[in-house]
C-alpha cells in the first residue's frame, strides 16, 4: 500500500465515525459535530489525493478552503437553528421535534 | 520509519482517537473537546501532506471558532443536569452497522484503486493557493464570500429573542 491509501483509509474511517455518530446520537449538537467529521474527511480526502496523485495539488487546496468555508456557514446556521429551537421546544433532542408527524 | 512517517501515524491516531471520543462520549463537552481534538489531528495530516497554510485554515476555523460556537450553543440550550434519552441498543447496533458497511463498501472500492504517481513536487505555497483563488477559482470565491455574509445575517435573524413578536404583533396568528 502506498501513502495515499493510507491516507485515504484514514479518511475513511473518520467519515464511518462521523457516520455512526450522525445515525446514532439524538442531540443535535452531537449530530452537529458528527457532521464536521464526515466533512473534515472529506477535505482530507481531497487533499490527500491532489498533493499524492497526478494532478495540481493547490487545486486541492482551493478545493478544500472552500469546503471549510461552506462548513463554518453550515455550522453557524445550524447552530443558531438549534438556540432557536430549543427557546420554542425547550429540547434540542431530535425525538421530541415532531410537530410536523400528523 | 522516518520523521513524516511518525508525524502521519500520531496525526492519524490522534484523529481517529479523536473521532470516537466526539461520537461516543455521553457528556456534549467531551463530545466537543473530541471534536477539536480530531481537528487537531486532520491538521497534522495536513501537516505531512505538505500543506501548512491549509492546517492553520483548518485550526482557525474549525477548533478555533466552531468549537467555540458551539460550547456557546450548549451553553444557551442544553442543561447539563437533565436526565438524557436512554437509547435502545438496537438503535445503537444498527448504527454500527450501517457504518461498518459503509466502511467496507468504501474499503473494497480502495482495494482495487489505482493511483497515477504525483507530477510534481509535494509542496504548496500559499502564494499558488492564493494566486489560484484569484484568478481560475474567482467565482467561487466570491460566491463563498457571498455565502459567509448571507450565514451570517441568517444566523444573527434566526437566533434573535423577539423574532416571532416581530412577524405577529398581538400574539395573533
Amino acid at each position: 500500500m502506498s501513502w495515499l491509501h493510507w491516507y485515504l483509509v484514514v479518511a475513511v474511517l473518520l467519515f464511518c465515525i462521523g457516520l455512526y455518530g450522525l445515525v446514532q446520537r439524538r442531540s443535535l449538537i452531537g449530530m452537529l459535530i458528527a457532521l464536521e467529521l464526515m466533512l473534515a474527511a472529506v477535505s482530507l480526502n481531497v487533499v490527500a489525493i491532489t498533493s499524492l496523485s497526478g494532478g495540481q495539488s493547490s487545486v486541492g487546496q482551493v478545493v478544500a478552503i472552500i469546503l471549510i468555508g461552506v462548513a463554518a456557514a453550515e455550522g453557524a446556521v445550524a447552530l443558531s437553528l438549534f438556540v432557536a429551537i430549543q427557546r420554542e421546544v425547550q429540547s434540542i433532542n431530535v425525538e421530541n421535534l415532531s410537530e410536523l408527524k400528523g | 520509519m522516518n520523521w513524516n512517517g511518525f508525524l502521519f501515524g500520531a496525526s492519524a491516531a490522534l484523529a481517529l482517537i479523536g473521532a470516537l471520543f466526539a461520537v461516543g462520549l455521553k457528556n456534549i463537552f467531551h463530545n466537543i473537546l473530541g471534536f477539536a481534538l480530531a481537528l487537531v489531528g486532520v491538521a497534522g495530516l495536513f501537516l505531512t501532506l505538505g500543506s501548512d497554510f491549509l492546517a492553520i485554515v483548518l485550526l482557525l476555523v474549525y477548533v478555533g471558532a466552531l468549537g467555540i460556537a458551539m460550547v456557546y450553543a450548549v451553553m444557551l440550550s442544553q442543561p447539563l443536569d437533565a436526565p438524557r434519552a436512554r437509547r435502545s441498543r438496537a438503535k445503537i447496533a444498527g448504527a454500527a452497522l450501517l457504518a461498518a458497511a459503509v466502511a467496507a463498501a468504501l474499503w473494497l472500492a480502495l482495494r482495487g484503486a489505482r493511483f497515477p504517481p504525483p507530477a510534481g513536487s509535494l509542496e504548496v505555497t500559499p502564494q499558488m493557493t492564493g494566486y489560484r483563488l484569484l484568478t481560475d477559482y474567482v467565482l467561487a470565491f466570491e460566491l463563498i464570500s457571498v455565502l459567509l455574509v448571507v450565514a451570517m445575517i441568517g444566523a444573527v435573524m434566526v437566533a434573535r429573542k423577539d423574532r416571532g413578536a416581530a412577524r405577529r404583533p398581538g400574539g395573533a396568528p
